[in-house]
């Protein structure tokens, strides 16, 4: 079974992967699920940059994807301090209720 | 692949931002007292060292030549230098405004001059990009930056749920940036902008296009451009005034030097556009949408940082036709847009820096109501924001006026004529914007004044509102060597 699985498949499941978090940034209320989802996101499009990269049989592929993982972990830790600050302000982190701006 | 040490010197501006932005946050670490303002003094010099750094590697070059640097990752050329010049120029701006403002109003960081450095390099970094890979750096080192400056004044319930706002529509943006990036590469097999522009014609068709159409997307998210846009208004008003000033002009065209490089100079070209990929298409779409929804909405605003957030948006718009015209084969359409991101900056600076200057204590005087009569009390403040808001409105003899009409006269020479009712949509809503900056002139000069107006003052500040729309008279009235850039 193992033998028949291809580059097609990453592709395919990356793009659920992403179609997933996507769905969860849309419809959840919660600013840390929403983050996890963001990350979800990030990840289906590393996974799709390793699947063409060795496709392509190209090593630049391969680096992007590590920059593009050591930038999502600096952005990561800039979004849970923002959610801290949030959370010391109103002991919730629901982005429904953040509504103080005008709209 | 060999490591050229030469290279180093052409990324200069870029070495000495980053060099100085991390020197800041070191510094801020030993530093002791309460005055932080030493610290923006140190990040001025810094910034115009890169922007000095910048124009002396201008003139190196010659006026076509460019040079790919280190495994062609950046590119050296004088559009490149001209646009990081402009990034530490704005930097140094934003540093001017920030001291009085954290005093006033209670937030002094001293972190804020390191991001605000760091920040312009991902800028500078963004302007010479020449793959993927840097942009999507570029775009990173920017946005992360700027997210920590707008969630800076931390006891401010606006400004953090500001900060919460544009940090998670921008991290949306950037899997869209992400995942497009990843299937444009699927589809030519490299990151590399110069062999992408070699193989787009041989690449995988369904993949180009989808993927550049999430990169639209993902920039369009960057720059505010409507449907995209929902996140400005919120983060703008939120964020301390100094960071909404360095957002709304220095952000604004580090994403669109990106997009320069990216769509109008490797992906466009004379005969791309509407047919191989057809980003050009989405892309006229976005521009109508932005300029008219802009405007529209910048009408009802009665909060002059609401309102000039919209402004910026319609902005984005003419911008986004700069662009379209640039793709499909305008020769002039570079020179246009890199015109009307100087001219764009300087006068956003200029106007945000008037908006911190008539603020005090306890009472920011966002409200146009809180404006009235402000020619009366304070006329040198009221006069530079009229220059400053008729240079937005794009009227003579300012720097605005000259903006919107190469962008306008570029996108007449699209091949085809093919934007030319875009071109027309264009004119119709300057003179809609016209109405809505008027209100604040009509406001300052008009009423009376309901009280006395304190203000925020610091040399720094004044020097802003001062050389801003000077600079923008000058470019109005001799506009000619600008366009040579």
């Amino acid at each position: 079974m193992l033998m028949n699985i291809g580059y097609g498949h990453f592709l395919v499941l990356a793009a659920l992967l992403f179609a997933i978090g996507t769905a969860g940034v849309l419809l959840r209320k919660n600013v840390l699920i929403i983050m996890m989802s963001i990350e979800l996101m990030l990840n289906a499009a590393n996974l799709t940059i390793l699947t063409f990269a060795r496709m392509h049989g190209d090593l630049g592929g391969h680096s992007f994807a590590m920059v593009v993982i050591a930038v999502a972990a600096a952005e990561v830790a800039v979004g849970l301090a923002i959610v801290v600050a949030i959370f010391r302000g109103r002991r919730h982190v629901d982005v429904d209720k953040m509504n103080i701006l005008k709209h | 692949m060999t490591f050229n040490t030469g290279d180093l010197l052409y990324i200069a501006p870029f070495l000495v931002l980053a060099v100085s932005g991390m020197l800041l946050v070191l510094a801020e670490a030993f530093f002791t007292g309460k005055d932080r303002t030493a610290l923006a003094g140190i990040t001025v010099a810094g910034a115009l060292a890169s922007t000095v750094v910048s124009i002396v590697l201008y003139r190196h070059l010659g006026p076509t030549s460019s040079r790919l640097l280190f495994s062609e990752m950046l590119v050296a050329d004088r559009t490149g230098y001209v646009l990081s010049g402009l990034f530490g120029v704005v930097a140094a701006l934003a540093a001017l405004l920030a001291p009085s403002h954290q005093r006033t109003h209670g937030w002094v960081v001293g972190e804020y001059y390191g991001i605000l450095l760091l920040t312009a390099s991902g800028m500078v970094l963004l302007a010479q990009a020449a793959n993927l890979a840097t942009v999507f750096l570029g775009v990173e080192t920017m946005s992360i930056g700027v997210y920590v400056m707008t969630a800076l004044r931390r006891r401010s319930r606006r400004g953090n749920e500001a900060a919460m706002k544009y940090f998670l529509m921008g991290a949306f943006a950037t899997a869209f940036l992400l995942y497009g990036m990843a299937l444009v590469y699927g589809a030519v097999g490299t990151t590399n902008l110069v062999q992408i522009q070699q193989r787009l014609v041989s690449g995988n068709l369904g993949l180009l296009t989808v993927g550049s159409f999430l990169m639209i997307a993902a920039f369009a998210f960057k720059v505010a451009a409507v449907p995209f846009h929902m996140w400005a208004p919120d983060a703008y008003e939120g964020a301390p005034t100094p960071v909404t000033a360095f957002m709304a002009a220095a952000v604004k065209a580090a994403a669109f030097a990106a997009m320069m490089r990216v769509f109008g100079q490797f992906m466009g070209g004379d005969k791309l556009p509407y047919g191989v990929i057809g980003w050009a298409s989405p892309m006229v779409v976005l521009a109508a949408l932005t300029i008219t929804v802009g405007n529209i909405a910048a009408i009802r605003q009665d909060n002059i940082k609401r309102m000039l957030a919209y402004s910026s948006i319609s902005h984005a718009g003419v911008l986004l036709v700069g662009l379209c015209a640039m793709g499909l084969g305008s020769a002039s359409g570079k020179a246009a847009m890199v015109y009307y991101l100087i001219a764009y900056s300087l006068t956003t600076m200029g106007a945000f820096a008037v908006v911190s200057y008539v603020g005090s204590k306890d009472n920011e005087r966002l409200d146009i109501e809180d404006w009235a009569g402000l020619a009366s009390r304070h006329p040198a403040a009221a006069l530079a924001m009229t220059v400053c808001l008729l240079s937005l409105g794009g009227m003579p003899p300012t720097g605005g006026f000259f903006a919107k009409f190469y962008v306008f006269k570029s996108a007449m020479e699209a091949q085809d004529q093919q934007l030319l009712w875009l071109t027309a949509i264009g004119v119709i809503n300057s003179a809609i914007s016209i109405f809505y900056y008027l209100r604040i002139v009509t406001a300052m000069y008009f009423k009376d004044a309901r009280g006395e107006i304190a203000t925020t003052r610091s040399a720094g500040l004044v020097f802003v509102m001062a050389a801003c729309p000077l600079v923008i008279l000058e470019m109005g009235l001799f506009p000619n060597w600008w366009l040579t850039l």
